[in-house]
């Protein structure tokens, strides 16, 4: 043992064996020290923890529970970047849309083309293909392309199609289902994709010809805001728990001191004994480290079935950085460790009891606003130089800035708690003895608040942020979303876009559609110039829009018009080559492609100048209208189909038809419908997740008040058997441990939310959105702080009852 | 039998606490104004006695009748409402509340009463005096020394005029100046207000003062002086 030092040293002090003189440890200077003395007390304090009954074993299970949560969280926080690496990689692995230099046929090319579509606000990731040859390139996930007219189908698309609510799509995927993709071809389990063959692809609808899959995949940092989200979200996630492992050390504290007294009596030193504390609270950081490992992976075998922001990852996706691991690993059972010695300061064990030496903390106001606005001027300062928020700097200023901010609500409140109920007199007995134990020590009250505080100020700061970005499209959805679908794709002709407008216009719900083919042209003999350091050539071009009179009539006022008819906008500039009479190239040379032979067309001398309307997109159209007659669009490069559709907002699913039909016209065709706000369900599963985070945190606190509240009156037992004596009714204590509860849990709310839309009114700020309150939320929070109060007075009657009798009476 | 014009009267009590049996058949009567010391050794069953004729806890068997009252037969809201209007606690290390002044702590069961506070405190106020400790009506217990604790613990125990007085071992944990100086002034304000007295201890000197002295015995009850009657 080491708690005698001088005898340790000197060997067994037994019958015959060698002792040390009488006085001679109290001559012999110092106790030994060292690091073989440290780990043996610390292996001392280990041996109590696991021998020290049942409130060791509590407290060893609570520190457990409490290190592994903070473990758990931290590997999860280190893994971020890991987890969006693999999901961006995958996708950069799959993919090879618009190969730069695109090879001609050959043996091991192929034509690939995307066909994606969404179904009941789902995306759905779309692929055709077309070898060219016997050895075309495959992307991960496939053993073997499919043929024409087969797919290969993500699991939960299999599962989609196969379900009666798959009956519409269907209809619009018409192929064959021949097998799934592998994991390695999906960005995520819960991926809804398929992989199509054809034999109908053309690079004019829009296809691509590749030699290979696989896109260079640079790993970028976080963007700021993001990085402000993940460690706001940390810390507010991390406060609480770190409080729950700050009470759950200090259970059974009365105990364990008595039980270091007697240590100090048979010869330990202070040292020594703090020492042997810690090493009490080390079993259960060492424990909680398993714990935390086992929270984590078994927590992230559940990634499945969680998708934030259209993000969803497979469980081997969430890998924790490995020094950021080890770092978590040592830092975390260290962390508790220090928080039982600093819970020791100013406590000396003394051989016949304890002596705390700490005077009453006068708590001064004066430094603790400056942590938050030291915070709110980080960030204030960032707001100025908006333009370059992703500058590393900008990034350190956000980071810090939030966590001053949410971190300094903690240092203010001791002093705000301090500062009213020193103001509280009077009042029923069950309020005056709340306000009385408060004032004397709130302390754990005010410890277990302060994580509920940043909880709470930071869920509704985060939430407040994605509210307002949310509203912000809301109110451009409401003031542009109209019952419009516009699809833009490849087309053959003219004679294709004819055909898919009558059969857009056959579709149940449709109430107009109008179509154009849209290319840009050049002046012919401009040869164009190349980018810097690049073979990309650029060109000086002007749109050319091709459509029938009906359709140029809703981009400009043409007044009389025939087909063969061609205008030019009034909006051009003064100098532009696009002049009636001018030789125009109808395939510019731009872009990667080989200079090819110019394909002249004369813009005709009868060529009208005509005004310019706005068109749909708000934007007042620019260039040359051309009726079909009069150019051959085969001659331009890829001119694109731009079809607008309206529809009856009444009739059920005309979006959904509209989009089948437009597969069936060319699947390859992008289809936006301008009424559907896609950013809702993002935020929506975000906020979902945020709230929910929220709540556990909350909960995670409550246990933690629950265990300090229970002690605390398990160290007041035997006042508590007295005030039973005097008859003091059940509910009178009932009532005071709830306003002992109530009060601090109350201020720190008020807190949390001044803190809350505070912040998140300079987060909404620094990104230029409108500042928003979500009031329900900030209401749904303060009840579920007043939920925490109920829980805490509630579990704590049942032990309230119990210590209430006349066992603590007895002094024998 | 039960003695003519007791306050409270216990008659063959049994309580077990396991296989130990604390009470074993015990009678007991006290009257009003009178001070009867329960004496015994450690662990005779002094205190379960005390707590026994307090209502705070039931007998295996037997009855406990206050005035007109069987406390046996009262329910735990009837027995609490009992000790906060007619009983009074005094033990042995005060149990003054920690977070009350001393005056407050005094105030505590007439507002338990419901007695409006400034009328519990002018009360209180009294009491303190009384016990000759009215410059601690502003401290807490804590700043207080413990002979004056333990005074602040009488005028507790005395503030809602009770009319029974249990005291365990009241003079316990004080020196003999302050043990006697406690002492005087608890039977005197007793016998003033003409409450009852049980005073549990097992000091000779303590029992002096009593008007009775019975000795409890692995759960027997000797009444000194009904050699006398």
């Amino acid at each position: 043992m080491t708690l005698l030092g001088p005898r340790t040293r000197n060997g067994p002090a037994g019958p015959g064996g060698p002792s040390a003189a009488p006085g001679e440890a109290a001559v012999s200077g110092s106790p030994p020290a060292g690091p073989a003395v440290w780990a043996r007390d610390l292996v001392t304090g280990l041996r109590f923890a696991a021998g020290g009954g049942r409130e060791g074993w509590i407290r060893t299970a609570l520190t457990a529970v409490g290190v592994g949560l903070g473990v758990a969280v931290l590997l999860l926080g280190s893994s971020v970047p890991s987890l969006i690496d693999s999901w961006h990689g995958r996708e950069k692995a799959r993919e090879n849309l618009g190969q730069a230099n695109p090879p001609r046929p050959a043996d091991d090319t192929l034509l690939y083309a995307h066909a994606d579509t969404r179904y009941h606000h789902q995306n759905i990731r779309g692929r055709l293909v077309e070898p060219d040859g016997k050895h075309p390139p495959k992307p991960p996930g496939v053993a073997a392309l499919p043929a024409p007219g087969t797919m290969l189908v993500s699991p939960r698309l299999k599962e989609l199609l196969d379900s009666p609510d798959g009956t519409a799509l269907r209809e619009r995927l018409p192929y064959r289902v021949v097998g799934t993709v592998g994991d390695a071809g999906l960005q995520g389990p819960a991926e809804l994709t398929f992989l199509a063959g054809s034999s109908a692809l053309d690079e004019r609808l829009g296809a691509d010809r590749i030699d290979h899959f696989g896109l260079e995949f640079v790993q970028r940092p976080l963007r700021a805001p993001a990085v402000v989200l993940v460690i706001m979200t940390c810390v507010a996630l991390l406060t609480p728990v770190m409080v729950f492992i700050g009470t759950s050390v200090r259970f059974g504290n009365e105990r364990r001191e008595l039980r270091l007294a007697a240590l100090r009596l048979v010869g330990a030193d202070i040292r020594t004994t703090r020492r042997i504390a810690a090493g009490e609270t080390l079993l259960g950081s060492l424990a909680g480290l398993v714990l935390g490992a086992g929270f984590f992976l078994g927590g992230r075998q559940f990634a499945s079935l969680v998708t934030l922001w259209d993000i969803n990852v497979f469980p081997s996706d969430i890998t924790p950085d490995p020094v950021l691991a080890a770092l978590i690993a040592v830092l975390v059972p260290s962390a508790a460790v220090l928080v039982t010695l600093f819970a020791q300061r100013g406590v000396t064990v003394e051989p016949l009891g304890v002596v705390r030496s700490r005077p009453p903390v006068r708590r001064r106001l004066w430094w603790r606003p400056l942590v938050p606005l030291a915070g709110a001027g980080l960030l204030l300062t960032v707001s100025r130089d908006a333009g370059q928020v992703d500058s590393a700097l900008n990034t350190t200023r956000l980071a810090v800035g939030a966590t001053l901010l949410l971190l300094g609500v903690t240092a203010l409140l001791p002093w705000l708690v301090d500062a009213v109920v020193r103001r509280l007199h009077g009042g029923p007995v069950p309020w005056q003895l709340a306000t009385r134990r408060l004032q004397l020590h709130s302390g754990a009250a005010t410890r277990a608040v302060a994580g509920i505080t940043v909880a709470v100020a930071g869920a509704i700061a985060v939430h407040m942020t994605f509210t307002g970005m949310q509203a912000g499209f809301a109110a451009s959805y409401a003031r542009n979303g109209r019952p419009v679908v516009e699809m833009t794709g490849g087309t053959e002709g003219w004679e294709q876009t004819r055909q898919a407008l009558a059969v857009l216009r056959g579709t149940e719900g449709v109430s107009r559609a109008d179509g154009a083919l849209e290319s840009s042209v050049s002046a012919a003999g401009d040869p164009g110039r190349l980018m810097e350091g690049s073979d990309f050539r650029m060109v000086d071009g002007v749109f050319a829009t091709v459509a029938d009179c009906a359709g140029l009539a809703r981009l400009a006022e043409i007044g009389s018009c025939r087909d063969g008819d061609v205008f030019r906008t009034d909006n051009l500039p003064d100098d532009t080559f696009a002049t009636p009479g001018a030789r125009l190239n109808l395939d510019p040379p731009e872009g990667f492609r080989p200079t090819r032979p110019p394909q002249v067309w004369t813009l005709p001398a009868t060529t009208r100048t005509v005004r310019a309307k706005t068109a749909d997109d708000g934007l007042p159209a620019r260039g040359i209208l051309i009726t079909p007659s009069a150019v051959d669009v085969h001659r331009m490069h890829r001119p694109l189909l731009h079809l607008t559709v309206r529809y009856d907002p009444a009739a059920p699913d005309a979006v959904e038809r509209i989009r089948t039909a437009a597969a069936r016209i060319n699947p390859s065709m992008a289809v936006v419908s301008l009424a559907e706000n896609r950013h809702d369900g993002q935020y929506d599963s975000l906020r979902t997740g945020l709230f929910l985070g929220a709540v556990v945190t909350l909960l995670l606190i409550g246990a933690g008040l629950v265990i300090s509240t229970v002690e605390q009156l398990y160290e007041h037992r035997r006042l508590l058997s007295v005030l039973d004596a005097f008859g003091t009714r059940r509910r009178t204590l009932g009532w005071s441990v709830l306003w002992q509860t109530a009060i601090p849990v109350a201020l720190g709310l008020v807190l949390a939310v001044g803190s809350g839309l505070a912040l998140g009114s300079l987060l909404l700020w620094l990104i230029d959105s409108a500042v928003f309150v979500d009031w329900p939320v900030v209401a749904a929070m303060a009840g579920a702080g007043a939920g925490v109060i109920l829980l805490v007075t509630v579990a704590s009657l049942p032990p309230l009852w119990r210590m209430m009798r006349p066992d603590g009476l007895r002094t024998e | 039998m039960t003695p003519a014009g007791s306050l409270l009267v216990a008659e063959a009590l049994h309580k077990s606490f396991g296989q130990t049996h604390a009470l074993d058949g015990v009678d007991f009567s006290i009257h009003p104004g009178e001070v009867v010391a329960v004496m015994g050794p450690s662990g005779s069953g002094k205190s379960t006695l005390l707590h026994c004729l307090a209502g705070i806890v039931l007998p295996d068997s037997g009855t406990v009748r206050y005035g007109d009252h069987e406390v046996t037969g009262m329910n735990d809201a009837q027995r609490s409402a009992l000790r906060r209007a007619d009983f009074g606690f005094v033990f042995q290390f005060g149990q003054l509340v920690p977070e009350l002044t001393c005056l407050e702590n005094v105030a505590l069961p007439l507002r338990l009463n419901g007695v409006k506070r400034k009328e519990a405190q002018r009360h209180a106020r009294e009491w303190l005096e009384r016990l000759e400790v009215e410059d601690t009506g502003g401290k807490r217990p804590g700043e207080v020394s413990g002979g004056q604790g333990q005074r602040v613990a009488v005028a507790r125990a005395l503030a809602a005029r009770p009319r029974v007085i249990f005291a365990d071992e009241p003079t316990g944990a004080l020196d003999s100046l302050n043990g006697e100086r406690v002492m005087t002034l608890l039977t005197d304000a007793a016998r003033d207000t003409n409450a009852a007295v049980v005073l549990v201890t097992h000091e000779a000197r303590v029992a002096a003062y009593s008007d009775r002295e019975i000795v409890v015995r692995d759960g027997k009850v000797k009444d000194m002086l009904a050699g006398l009657r």
